[in-house]
């Protein structure tokens, strides 16, 4: 950490010498390109007191420059899990196996130095919870300052300079930079950790369930200035949510994943639209809606059961349990990735998608499992 | 779900809530008290009525800190109202204590928005459970053992398989049934749901709701449905209120609200919700600024400082709740003129007209220079 005395005390505008090099710095973030990442076979294990599983088990997708790729899924079913080891954050009971090629560079396995370079500078991370992300005893001005004098070589008033202009973008006034975490309310953290988070203008943004903890007012506001920001920019993104309205709103391309394996993963538009996996439709029907006006409401439709126990992963599909569509062959094989189109689907049955898409509206369907198929 | 029963008018009113207000005392420091300094006054429920009759669900939406929770809990008397009165079945409990208090609370319960911390992770299920009826002195172990296997059956968890397990080997959707298991086992007849969902995934949240929506028909309960996700209240709620800085602004059926909302405040909240289809969804405004206080409560309409139509009228009178068609009350000026005749000599708002003072506080904010 750099000093801690602000370098421009009091509203002091910026000297012409600062801003000129702002420009040149900035000048040269915005020559960065978008990244383009493609993740193959990736399997994340972490071996426990109680024995070794895969919290993510041969996960592939791609995410093409200046796109937003949607990562659904439940709690524990790895996509967070997904997002920490492309950042290199994986606790030390890990093991990660697969490539992820960050314009075309392997970024697994990399050293702790050749990951900070990566870290901020090519893969900015907007994580969860604010609150623990921030440091409560450096001001928030400080901590976005030391992250760009880590890979730039410009002075702290130029730096300085660029968190201004940050703050602005997220509708945060420059002053405040002097101020500590706890001195800012929940959604003003948040968009401290996104002006954090574009300040090296990285190429490919991951966005951790960003909005999870807030109302959805606040939610709201903090996704329009993500989206806004991003198109402006044009970068590319990984959004983590189970939110897929969100997901609508936001991504290109989705990824659906389910107890560790990728269920789904295609075009937004297709995937939620015309969904090829049970466990999509499923999800989708569970998926509380507005009324529409003049329209017959939809009925909510929960899916049965739990999500099984990795330590102990079923041997064929791991929906299979939960899915009123389930055959023995998918109960003792895993299903094949299968590709119609732009959409891959892992189930055995992605011929029926159309029949099962009705039959997965009806609440019927669902509360006697063992009469379909 | 199917469409919520019909509740008659003259229905009986479980619990009914007439301005009630919750005050919270701050601390002030010794040497400003020695001034002469006053302690501030946190404002959390600010004269809220609200009625819930047998068989009805109502729920209660507003952004984090609207005071939502702190009326759920003056409702069960978890806090102590500083102000208005409660009725349970015409009985005024607001003040009651002692005996009369540990018997409104057999009839008034309350289900957490976190089943991980709610449920005490020494006990098993069964115990968990029993432990109302044992606090409340109710039947011998075996009428007990009874009345837990049926609240069980109830919440649809096998009580065979599951009252000697602990709350950790459960799945949050199942844990959030052992806490409806556990309010239930005392007969109550109102039931406070403090954002019972939002801690699950989506795909079991719709089995917990509809868990409620039963419950209510078959036991006639009364449920207040706290939660900031306004798209699960259109499914199981009857009625609708929405509270924005300690007092409702919008409350009717809850068709109506969702679909015609009329207060500026409840049109964001819904226009805020994220959308699978674009198609028909209203324009997205970002609200300017954030909650005031309740410590500083603005002195006209509460929402004025963030409202895009504020008028000088709107910063210096509050506006009633107005009776509107279908039984719809609003307290907004643009719906009710009675303020604006009353002080012709302020502007008053109009509908749609974003008004000067409102947009240059708006563009100050939003962020167009992306």
């Amino acid at each position: 950490m750099a000093t801690t005395t602000p370098p421009r005390p009091g509203n002091r505008p910026a000297s012409a010498a600062t801003l000129a090099e702002l420009a040149r710095l900035n000048q040269r973030l915005a020559a960065k390109p978008a990244a383009r990442l493609q993740v193959e076979g990736l399997s994340i294990g972490y071996s426990t007191l109680r024995g070794r599983f895969h919290a993510v088990e041969d996960v592939s997708f791609e995410v093409p420059a200046e796109t937003n790729l949607g990562l659904v899924g439940e709690s524990g079913c790895g996509k967070s899990t997904v997002v920490k080891a492309l950042m290199g954050l994986q606790p030390p009971n890990t093991t990660v196996s697969g490539r992820a090629l960050l314009d075309g560079q392997d970024i697994l396995g990399l050293d702790d130095h050749a990951l900070r370079d990566i870290r901020w500078n090519r893969i900015s991370l907007i994580t969860q919870s604010a609150m623990n992300s921030l440091d409560p005893v450096y001001t928030i001005g400080d901590q976005i300052c030391e992250a760009i004098l880590a890979h730039e070589r410009v002075g702290k008033a130029v730096a300085w300079a660029r968190a201004e202009e940050m703050f602005a973008l997220v509708g945060l006034p420059a002053g405040r930079l002097y101020e500590f975490p706890h001195m800012f309310s929940g959604g003003m953290r948040q968009r401290a950790v996104i002006a954090m988070a574009l300040a090296l203008n990285a190429g490919l943004l991951l966005a951790d369930e960003p909005t999870t903890a807030l109302d959805p007012i606040m939610q709201s506001q903090i996704m329009t200035r993500i989206r806004g920001i991003h198109a402006h920019m044009r970068r590319s993104m990984i959004l983590v949510t189970h939110d897929i309205a969100v997901v609508a709103e936001t991504c290109e391309n989705t990824v659906v994943m389910y107890a560790g394996k990728v269920a789904e993963s295609g075009p937004t538009a297709d995937v939620l639209e015309r969904p090829l996996h049970p466990y999509t439709m499923g999800l989708q029907n569970a998926f509380p809606r507005l009324p529409v006006p003049g329209a017959a409401r939809q009925p909510l439709i929960s899916i049965p059961g739990v999500v099984p126990n990795l330590l102990l992963p079923p041997p064929g599909c791991r929906f299979a349990s939960r899915c009123p569509f389930a055959t023995d062959l998918c109960r003792s094989a895993a299903p094949p990735v299968v590709r119609q189109g732009a959409q891959a689907t892992a189930c055995h049955y992605t011929d029926r998608a159309g029949e099962f898409r009705k039959a997965a509206a009806r609440p019927e369907t669902w509360r006697n499992m063992r009469g379909a198929a | 779900m199917t469409d919520r029963p019909t509740i008659a008018p003259d229905a009986t009113a479980v619990i009914e809530a007439r301005d009630l207000k919750t005050h919270f005392q701050g601390r002030t420091g010794i040497f400003n008290a020695l001034a002469g300094g006053k302690a501030p006054v946190a404002r959390a429920l600010d004269g809220v009525d609200l009625r819930i009759r047998e068989r009805e669900i109502v729920g209660l939406v507003g952004e984090s800190g609207c005071g939502k929770s702190t009326l759920g809990m003056s409702l069960v008397r978890m806090y102590q109202p500083t102000g208005g009165q409660i009725q349970y079945r015409g009985d005024d409990i607001t003040k009651a204590e002692g005996k009369r208090l540990k018997d409104y609370r057999r009839q008034a319960q309350i289900i957490f928005q976190d089943p991980y911390s709610s449920l005490n992770p020494r006990l098993t299920i069964g115990q968990v459970i029993e432990e109302p009826l044992i606090i409340h002195g109710i039947g011998t172990a075996t009428e007990r053992r009874q009345k837990v296997i049926r609240a069980m059956d109830l919440v649809r968890i096998p009580a065979a398989d599951n009252i000697d397990r602990y709350p950790s080997d459960l799945s949050g959707g199942q844990r959030q049934r052992i806490a409806i298991a556990r309010a239930l086992v005392l007969e109550p007849r109102f039931i406070v749901a403090d954002e019972p969902v939002s801690m699950l995934d989506v795909s079991i949240q719709a089995s917990v709701l509809e868990l409620l929506d039963e419950l209510s028909r078959d036991l006639g309960l009364a449920v207040l449905y706290i939660s900031h996700d306004i798209a699960t209240v259109g499914y199981i709620c009857n009625h609708v209120a929405v509270m924005y800085l300690g007092r409702i602004v919008e409350e009717g059926p809850a068709e109506d609200v969702l679909a015609r909302p009329l207060h500026p405040y409840t049109q964001r909240l819904m226009a805020a919700i994220p959308r699978m289809n674009a198609a028909g969804a209203p324009e997205r405004v970002e609200l300017r600024g954030d909650v005031p206080t309740p410590m500083a409560v603005p002195p006209g309409c509460r929402f004025s400082s963030r409202c895009p139509y504020t008028t000088a009228l709107c910063e210096a009178v509050e506006p009633g709740l107005s009776v509107q068609r279908g039984g719809q009350r609003v307290r907004c000026h643009i719906h009710d003129d009675t303020a604006a005749r009353a002080r012709p000599d302020l502007t008053p708002p109009r509908a749609g007209h974003v008004t000067e003072a409102a947009d240059a506080g708006i563009l100050a904010e939003t962020l167009d220079h992306a």
